[in-house]
């Protein structure tokens, strides 16, 4: 950890108490933040130079049943990743958006509505982005069957098993 | 008579512009080190576009590709190949190309007829082109016609046939203005924008499927012959013989495609931007100096 | 299996064989082996294969790859705005039966229970030489008349018309960039 980053990083902790800054690798860290200080800890970030938002996404964790939405930033001046993790419960994700702070979130923050049922309080346009005549559950969710659903909607081809079996291991 | 004589000509700029196209897209095959399609590719191309279902988008659509091709036709009677002159001394410059307005004014009015938004485009752009290489062009004319005081195209290639002395080598200046307007007439690259395959869907074509494509190549085959028998005719000084017109007519073909091939693309704006500005200063400094030797 | 042809139809399939504009839809990874095809060292233009910017104009689409529901919405617009005689090439295994997205919620798996595919190429992807030698074969049936899936799309229109709807729920293209 670097002078510049220790600076910062004091800095943010004596803002909020009881954080902790993670080394992840070299230039690299993490930080996990409760989602009621989520929005205000971003804010300060992007002040204290984490400027650049490079993106937003989610991880379904069924067995806790939470939701992890991660914030990945950049700092220009010192070339550091910051990845900000927060937690929201899985039956009832709603969380406030950063659309204030960075307005390219909109299109993250959509795209994580569309694929996880993740709702961010906020931003104005959650429509679908990317699927089209979508009615089942948020295709990126864990309990989520792809096979399942591939196997009803789109019809495969069966093949000869004489085919198959020539040149496998099992024709001995 | 004269019927006979448009026929064969007619045959004639046929078939040869649509092999010459061919031999071209094998030399632009070789100099990129392909083999290349074998050089009847481009009358495979055309009838099996005849062959193909077609679609139509209305009267104007259809109509407008039978201007093209009429005007394109009727363009082409008045061009002297050689010993083969349908109209003698009907065949004014100023016919040409108005006729030829004709044609191009019918393949606008058909594409914006078809409503796509990339044909609107297209024929935007080729029309401001137009505006780019026409000027140029008309200056290096108005030139040549007070050379001679003479603005037949039987007349002037005839001119230059007994003084032994082409208009290429009298005016050299005037002929580089010509072939570089004449590059951009033929939409060979630089100038090529206007077509532009993978920005606007190949642009005035886009909406013509199966027949009228055909007809519409056709048409374009029997443009690059008048096109080309222009600059011919006037600065190379035709022909006594229908083989050396042709003969002419491929160098000044293969100059256009070996340009062609190793161009890349002016935007619409740049190529107007060049146009108005060297050929234009060049075709000027050519008309004041034939004017000026004339007068003294 | 061959249909007897009258002489117009022979001379117009030998005309169609020779001349073939094709349309590449370049969803997947097929983009990128087509381009060493194209060009100099495999150089398509030879048979008379060359790229075609608009469907009207196109003789054969060439599906380079998986496709989406969304992309294969696109798809059977592009082809119906293709003109008759038109002929369809299915690119790699994903075409065939889904490839690696067999079980993916988002892709088709079988492409000719949609559109009429008249050549496939298997291979992950096919190399150059593959599709140079599917291609022969594609013009070797379409000089004998038995690329006919254009005929066998208008023919059977209502069953391909419901599979579409099956896998797409609509097949009209809501698009919040042509609202």
């Amino acid at each position: 950890m670097n002078s510049m980053n220790k600076k910062i990083f004091n800095e943010i902790k004596a803002i909020f108490k009881n954080i902790e800054f993670t080394d992840i690798d070299e230039r690299k860290y993490s930080v996990i933040i409760p989602k009621e200080k989520a929005v205000s800890f971003l804010e300060t970030l992007k002040r204290k130079g984490f400027s650049h938002m490079s993106l937003i996404t989610c991880i379904d964790w069924i067995a806790e049943k939470e939701f992890e939405i991660v914030y990945t930033l950049f700092n220009w001046e010192t070339g550091t990743t910051l990845m900000v993790k927060t937690r929201v419960d899985r039956d009832n994700p709603i969380l406030p958006t950063v659309m204030e702070i960075w307005p390219t979130a909109k299109y993250y923050e959509r795209d994580i509505h569309e694929f996880f049922g993740v709702k961010f309080e906020g931003n104005p346009d959650l429509r679908p982005l990317i699927l089209e005549k979508w009615e089942e559950i948020p295709p990126m969710r864990k309990d989520f069957d792809s096979a399942k659903y591939s196997k009803e909607h789109f019809p495969d081809r069966a093949y000869d098993v004489d085919f198959l079996l020539e040149g496998s291991e099992s024709n001995e | 008579m004269s019927i006979l004589k448009g026929a064969a000509l007619l045959i004639l700029a046929f078939f040869y512009t649509v092999t010459l196209e061919g031999i071209a897209r094998k030399i632009t095959a070789r100099i990129q080190r392909r083999y290349g399609p074998p050089f009847w590719q481009n009358f495979i191309d055309i009838f099996k576009a005849l062959t193909k279902h077609s679609i139509s988008h209305g009267f104007i659509f259809d109509f407008g590709v039978l201007m093209a091709f009429g005007g394109t036709i009727a363009t082409v009677l008045f061009i002297p190949a050689g010993n083969l002159v349908v109209f003698p001394g009907l065949d004014n410059v100023f016919v040409v190309i108005y006729l030829l307005a004709i044609g191009l004014l019918g393949m606008a009015m058909s594409s914006v007829g078809s409503g796509n938004p990339n044909a609107g485009i297209g024929i935007g752009r080729a029309l401001t082109q137009m505006l780019g290489y026409e000027l140029p062009f008309m200056i290096v004319l108005v030139g040549v016609f007070f050379q001679y005081k003479n603005s037949s195209l039987s007349d002037l290639v005839n001119i230059q046939i007994e003084s032994g002395q082409y208009n290429a080598w009298l005016m050299p200046l005037g002929a580089v203005v010509a072939f570089i307007s004449l590059l951009g007439m033929l939409g060979k690259k630089p100038f090529d924008v206007f077509i532009a395959p993978a920005e606007i869907a190949s642009g005035p074509l886009v909406e013509y499927s199966g027949k009228y494509l055909g007809m519409l190549l056709i048409q374009h085959s029997f443009a690059v012959f008048i096109e080309i028998g222009l600059f011919v005719n006037l600065f190379l000084g035709g022909g006594r013989t229908i083989w050396e017109f042709l003969v002419k007519f491929f160098a000044v073909f293969f100059l256009a495609v070996i340009i062609s091939s190793i161009m890349p693309r002016f935007r619409v704006e740049q190529a107007v931007k060049f146009y108005w500005k060297w050929p234009l200063i060049l075709s000027f400094v050519q008309t004041i100096i034939v004017i000026v030797s004339a007068g003294r | 299996m061959t249909k007897q042809q009258s002489a117009w139809e022979k001379v117009a399939n030998m005309l169609r064989a020779r001349s073939l504009w094709m349309l590449y839809y370049c969803t997947g990874c097929g983009a990128i082996e087509l381009p060493p095809t194209m060009t100099s060292r495999f150089d398509m233009e030879r048979f008379g294969i060359g790229p075609m910017a608009t469907p009207r104009q196109a003789d054969i689409l060439l599906i380079t790859g998986y496709l989406s529901t969304k992309t294969l919405r696109r798809v059977v617009y592009t082809y119906e705005q293709m003109q008759a005689p038109k002929y369809i090439v299915g690119f790699g295994s994903c075409t065939l039966n889904g490839g690696i997205y067999y079980d993916s919620y988002a892709t088709i798996n079988k492409l000719d229970l949609y559109i009429p595919v008249d050549l496939y190429l298997a291979g992950c992807m096919p190399r150059p030489e593959a599709i140079v030698t599917g291609f022969k074969k594609l013009m070797e049936k379409i000089d004998k008349g038995e690329a006919d899936g254009w005929k066998r799309y208008q023919e059977n229109y209502e069953w391909y018309k419901k599979n579409q709807l099956d896998a797409l729920g609509e097949v009209y293209i809501h698009d919040e960039f042509h609202e």
